[in-house]
């Protein structure tokens, strides 16, 4: 029997890749560090719980609707707030602040949808799980094979979209330069939003994975932000790469190095996790501001190298 | 005790949670609107000020007064004893509180310094993002050290005001919120308008344009940091004081940063004035939300509590979107006039309304 807490480290870690990825690609169209985004995520986890005891189907439903509806909200987001606000050439700060307001919008918005299930259905919508409705597959939860397999996938297609497709080309040109781009003759302000889009769905795939297997809660989204940012960061913020690699690395920080240091050390490390990604953020963006993707790795391994 | 009317508590304690918040957004006025400084972790200061004073005060009293059992382990007893204490020793009373604002004003000065540390290295959204991550951490701490404040239960902080009777407890402790407020709204003026504060409103307006002026623009923001987070400490302190208990989770970003975020941008960035309006429309929406909580819940098929984040949030973005520059615009810089000298009384009454 493999040790659960690998199944955790597995989920968390698919979970904060397919978050950073989207934030990703959100800070490096529009420049914005969205404090929303986690929250687009527990929206995909309703979704899930709607699929489940609503409507009574398959979990795996959930995970295109949950797209399509996380997809939609970022949008709204971007178009409706974030661009006329860039428009009248408010700083991030206050942009940043617009997604911390939007977050809020969404947060009790999320709480009304829970009252409104468990009035109306009868559904325990708060710090609920969901892991006894995952089908099996030779004999483990199907979610700790979906989840990586999902973020491998998802992780090649948004490669090979942006580096061989037109609309690659026009988010990269874009992103580089967005005046040139105008001129040249790409929609610049179709591409950011659809790059909105795309993260704003990504999070909800998130979402709808990780209800399988975490506590779902309307609240999830402002304890999740800190590894997502966490996870960005140390990846560099600019680099799909390094939302990859930092992804991975802040997740399994996170769950096994906790869970090593607790044994090493004691369980009263356990509660002190929630300080591992602000240690993150804070070490990163002051020593090594470019993150993982900003190391220059050739010139480490010839340093060793030598040694 | 036996009937105090109901709007007579409602307004005192409007104006205690006014006159808090109103000094810790001056604080952070001073930092963002006038030093564009985003400190993203105001929590921090405000939460290790009410740390100080949930601390320091109780064990101190217990020691002069030999009062037996461990402060966080026997808290309720402990305090009950201290304050039974405080009403016949008002003169050391009023000694330990304000050392605890000394001490409290120190901590917050010294981790105002330690934010300072980010803030010379990173510009923009990187800073209140690191700021953010500093301001997260003391809640964990907090909530997961009990020798600090109790970790999840929480401790009482004893009461300097218990040996008023019990009906004026209240009113006298707005009364001393309220000229503490006063008191903090003239000192930030006064900054505002002394060399450091016009210093400040050219760091922030272009940075190269006042280091090729000989202004060390490091110097600038380290000093207006430490500043405001020990004002920021103070207000802590005073919010742990007058609701006489502390709990770590209570310290968490929304209510102590993003809040007043909100208050100083809807009241209008860089601009006093703006900001007690803010701070004032602000809580009275809150508290008016709160009271007639249950007149309207039958109106609406879910609780109060999310139609005031749905409104609170609206209306923030309304604001920016519609009004960026808040309700109260900000000034340009005074010139400084000709010296002529005016009485104490009338610099005092320039200070507050000019």
């Amino acid at each position: 029997m493999i040790n659960p807490v690998f199944f955790d480290a597995a989920v968390f870690a698919s979970l904060l890749v397919l978050l950073s990825l989207g934030l990703t690609l959100t800070y490096l169209t529009t420049k914005v560090p969205n404090f929303a985004h986690a929250s687009f995520a527990t929206l995909g986890v309703y979704m899930t719980l709607i699929a489940v005891r609503v409507w009574e189907t398959n979990p795996y439903i959930a995970v295109p609707i949950a797209f399509v509806m996380s997809g939609l909200v970022a949008i709204a987001l971007y178009v409706f707030i974030l661009k006329p606000l860039a428009r009248r050439g408010a700083t991030g700060s206050i942009q940043m602040i617009a997604t911390l307001a939007f977050d809020m919008i969404l947060i009790a918005g999320l709480n009304i949808l829970a009252d409104y299930l468990t009035e109306g259905f009868r559904i325990k919508s708060r710090e609920f799980t969901l892991r006894s409705y995952d089908l099996e597959f030779m004999d483990l939860p199907m979610i700790v094979m979906i989840a990586p397999l999902a973020v491998a996938i998802i992780g090649i297609v948004l490669y090979l979209v942006l580096k061989k497709t037109k609309f690659g080309i026009a988010v990269r040109a874009s992103t580089e330069n967005p005046d040139l781009s105008g001129t040249v003759g790409i929609n610049v302000n179709a591409v950011y939003g659809v790059a909105w889009m795309i993260a704003g769905g990504l999070a909800g795939i998130a979402g709808a994975l990780m209800a399988l297997w975490f506590l779902g809660d309307p609240n999830l989204g402002p304890l999740l932000i800190p590894s997502v940012f966490a996870a960005s960061i140390a990846g560099g913020l600019t680099s799909i790469f390094g939302a990859v690699a930092g992804g991975l690395l802040v997740g399994l920080a996170e769950v096994l190095g906790t869970r090593f240091l607790a044994g090493e050390i004691g369980s009263w490390l356990i509660a002190y996790r929630p300080l591992i990604p602000l240690i993150i953020i804070a070490v990163t963006l002051l020593f090594v501001p470019n993150g993982l993707a900003g190391i220059n790795w050739s010139k480490v391994r010839s340093k060793v190298w030598r040694r | 005790m036996a009937s105090i009317d109901p709007a007579f508590i409602f307004l005192t304690d409007l104006i205690a949670i006014f006159s808090i918040y109103a000094i810790i957004n001056l604080s952070l006025n001073l930092e963002f609107g006038y030093g564009g400084i985003p400190n993203f972790g105001k929590v921090l200061a405000v939460g290790a000020g009410a740390f100080v004073a949930a601390s320091v005060p109780g064990r101190i009293i217990a020691a002069i007064a030999n009062i037996e059992g461990d402060y966080i382990q026997n808290n309720l007893s402990v305090v009950a004893a201290a304050d039974i204490w405080i009403v016949d020793n008002l003169g050391l009373t009023m000694v330990i509180f304000a050392f605890t604002f000394v001490v409290a004003a120190l901590v917050g000065g010294g981790l105002g310094a330690l934010t300072s540390y980010p803030a010379l290295r990173l510009r923009g959204d990187y800073l209140a993002i690191t700021l953010l991550a500093f301001g997260e951490s003391i809640r964990i701490i907090g909530n997961n050290f009990p020798p600090l404040v109790g970790g999840t239960l929480g401790v009482q902080v004893p009461d300097p005001l218990s040996f008023v009777p019990d009906e004026l407890r209240f009113p006298t402790a707005s009364l001393i919120l309220i000229v503490m407020a006063v008191v903090a709204y003239i000192y930030c003026e006064m900054t505002i308008r002394s060399p450091l504060g016009r210093s400040l409103r050219a760091v922030r307006d272009n940075e190269m344009a006042a280091e090729s002026l000989g202004k060390d623009t490091g110097r600038v923001r380290i000093k207006t940091i430490i500043v405001a987070s020990a004002l920021a400490a103070i207000a802590g302190a005073l919010y742990a004081i007058y609701t006489g208990s502390t709990i770590a989770i209570a310290y968490d970003r929304g209510s102590w940063t993003f809040w007043p975020f909100l208050m100083i941008l809807i009241g209008g960035l860089a601009n006093n004035k703006g900001v007690l309006v803010g701070t004032l429309l602000f809580v009275t929406l809150r508290k008016v939300i709160i009271f007639f909580k249950d007149s309207f819940e039958w109106i609406v098929p879910f609780d109060v509590v999310w139609l005031d984040m749905l409104l609170l949030g609206s209306i923030l973005l309304v604001v920016l979107l519609f009004r960026p520059q808040g309700v109260i615009v900000e000034k340009p810089t005074h010139t400084l006039g000709r010296k002529t000298k005016s009485r104490g009384v009338v610099r005092i009454f320039n200070l507050l309304f000019r």
